[in-house]
């Protein structure tokens, strides 16, 4: 009967401690993702012209701490993709980024900020990208 | 003879400047003093965008975390 509990036990608890395990993993990228979405929803964060997120007046702890992580990876990505074209600064490589976020990444109702712009709310259509953008006006 | 002498004043000052610039002779062409410049930096530039803004595309589509919705 004891050897029958704690087998029963064992049974039970086994895949409760594999799941907490992988929601462990899992956890931190994960939730720094929906602590930015949720915000973005909120309209207190939003993609910018120069390729990193902004956050629009007072946040949390928890949002400015995601947007700064989140950034401190944007950027080095665009290091490491600047680095392999010549005469391409880390600056470029977020610029193009930002075309391509401001065309894809925001849905309408978020906010998002062009180059010294104040924050805007996307509406229907598409966002005017700056001049630069080879995907300006598309 | 009177009527001659009035149709003249009407012929329109367009057509007579035509007949000026032909008493002057032939057209002169000089070479400019400095190189001619081709500006190609634009189109350059523009390419340089287009690449990038294709690197920018795969960089999302590849690294979706960091680009969250």
């Amino acid at each position: 009967m004891t050897r029958n509990l704690t087998r029963n036990m064992a049974r039970i608890i086994a895949p409760v401690l594999f799941a907490s395990l992988g929601a462990f993993a899992a956890g931190p990228a994960m939730a720094q993702d929906s602590v930015i979405s949720a915000a973005k929803a909120a309209g207190t964060v939003g993609e910018q012209a120069d390729g990193y997120l902004g956050t629009k007046g007072t946040v949390s702890a928890d949002v400015r701490g995601a947007v700064d992580a989140l950034n401190i990876k944007r950027r080095a990505a665009y290091t490491d993709l600047a680095a392999k074209r010549s005469g391409v600064t880390v600056a470029d490589m977020a610029a193009a980024t930002g075309c391509q976020t401001l065309k894809s990444r925001v849905s309408q109702g978020q906010i998002y900020r062009l180059n010294g712009g104040e924050w805007q709310v996307k509406g229907a259509g598409a966002i005017s990208l700056p001049d630069y953008c080879a995907t300006a006006g598309g | 003879m009177n009527h001659r002498r009035s149709a003249w004043p009407k012929v329109p000052t367009v057509m007579m400047l035509p007949m000026i610039g032909a008493l002057t002779g032939c057209i002169q062409v000089r070479a400019p003093d400095k190189p001619i410049e081709i500006n190609l930096n634009v189109k350059i530039q523009q390419e340089v965008i287009v690449r990038l803004e294709q690197d920018a595309k795969q960089l999302i589509d590849n690294n979706p975390e960091l680009f969250p919705e």
